[in-house]
């Protein structure tokens, strides 16, 4: 311990050439409420829209919504750039919460029947939510190119919030097999859609 | 869990479908593994373009109730990242610690230190094998200093093992240590001093003399102390 001395984290600057929202990160971060109002107007959409996606109820996700945008000025002096981009943290943020809101939520209820019951139609909402913005048609033509088994793996958890265990009773295929298509999934989609966000 | 199923979870990890064990086991195990780091990384990216494909505005009367909270939150200070003068040193340092019982209330117990020649694979297997056992617990320590970084401790009092996971942790101030104390009761057993690397992580195993009820970390004089004498600033009772 004695060996450790401490700097401050510095900021890449070469990341915010690509990364607009990690400047107003960056520049919210130093307390800048501006900023982070120009912020919110980037990523609400996009938090928004996960974590409605998972947690469905508008009032409660609104409620989570308005968790993430506190949790990102909290923390907004702790965004690293070289580490991913602030749309990324903002998102996996977003459905982290979302997620932690259904699980906490489910643990109290009998989530085993209910959730068999309403596979099939979260998988119709799925469909019918699909529009036709550039990015919708580029992550349908994306999950498309996945198995059956793969694309549902990966929506059951990542849309229904479940967890691989929960996915492998709600599509009656042993864990193992439902974590390597999880896996195969994440892969062929990572592929079709490139990493860039 | 063998190592090889931990690198399977990535993918898993980064869709949130991880149940809590083996989310914690994940982590414990990412931090030091470049091919999972990169693999999540990815995957969130990839993962963000679904999530922007489901954008939907938030009504308009939100971003008031977040501006307006947002104008009443501290905001936390940026993270300290620790920087070792000689990064050599993560494998020797580690302050072994044994001593007498001490005071009524305060009493020391030894400690004993899993330190293998790669400390990342033994700290790995080790967890794993806490893991495993019918009474693993974890907790996650409350910060009580406003300070950076996290703790978590997994134990397995069948076992009498328990493993730590420090990430992130700010460095001590100088001539001064952590220390990692076990409560049982109303006592508090020294059980560790805290050698942190070089990015503040902290992975190591120790033998838990008695049942916990509660995991708490101090300052304390460098070479660390029989008896708590300084703040707490980790805190986890059961």
């Amino acid at each position: 311990m004695g060996v450790l001395r401490s700097i401050r984290a510095r900021p890449d600057s070469t990341a915010d050439l690509h990364d607009p929202a990690g400047e107003l990160l960056r520049r919210a971060g130093r307390g800048d409420q501006q900023a982070f109002a120009e912020l919110y107007d980037a990523l609400a959409p996009l938090v928004h829209g996960v974590v409605l996606k998972v947690v469905r109820d508008p009032s409660q996700s609104e409620e989570v919504t308005q968790e993430v945008f506190v949790e990102l000025w909290r923390l907004a002096a702790r965004f690293d750039g070289t580490k991913g981009s602030a749309r990324t943290w903002a998102a996996t943020l977003a459905h982290r919460r979302a997620i932690d809101r259904v699980r906490s939520e489910q643990a109290s209820r009998d989530r085993q029947d209910r959730d068999a019951n309403q596979t099939v139609r979260e998988h119709d909402v799925v469909a019918a939510e699909v529009e036709s913005s550039l990015d919708q048609v580029r992550v349908r033509r994306a999950l498309s190119q996945l198995s059956e088994l793969q694309r549902e793996a990966v929506e059951l958890a990542y849309f229904g919030g479940h967890t691989y265990r929960e996915v492998a009773v709600l599509l009656d295929v042993a864990e193992g097999t439902v974590k390597s298509r999880i896996r195969d999934g994440m892969i062929r989609l990572r592929d079709e859609l490139g990493g860039v966000s | 869990m063998t190592d090889i199923d931990v690198h399977h979870l990535a993918a898993a990890y980064a869709l949130d479908a991880l149940d809590d064990r083996e989310r914690f086991a994940f982590e414990a195990h990412y931090g030091a593994c470049d091919v999972c780091h990169s693999d999540v990384h990815e995957f969130r990216d990839t993962l963000t373009q679904v999530a922007a494909s489901l954008s939907t505005p938030p009504p308009l009367s939100l971003k008031d109730r977040v501006m307006a909270e947002v104008a009443t939150t501290r905001q936390l200070s940026p993270a300290l990242v620790p920087v070792a003068i000689d990064r050599h040193r993560r494998n020797r340092s580690w302050t072994m610690f044994m001593a007498a019982a001490a005071a009524f209330v305060l009493i020391v117990i030894g400690l004993a230190v899993f330190r293998g020649g790669n400390d990342t694979d033994t700290y790995a297997s080790e967890l794993a094998k806490v893991m495993d056992q019918t009474d693993a617990k974890v907790v996650t320590l409350e910060n009580k200093s406003g300070a950076n970084g996290s703790f978590k401790v997994a134990w397995s009092q069948r076992l009498g093992e328990a493993v730590l996971i420090g990430e992130e942790l700010p460095a001590a101030p100088s001539d001064k240590a952590y220390e990692l104390w076990l409560l049982h009761d109303d006592q508090a057993m020294a059980m560790y001093v805290l050698d942190s690397a070089a990015d503040g992580t902290v992975h190591s195993v120790v033998k838990t003399p008695a049942d916990p009820t509660g995991w708490a970390i101090t300052v304390e004089p460098k070479a660390g102390t029989p008896v708590a004498t300084g703040d707490i600033i980790y805190i986890a009772t059961l």
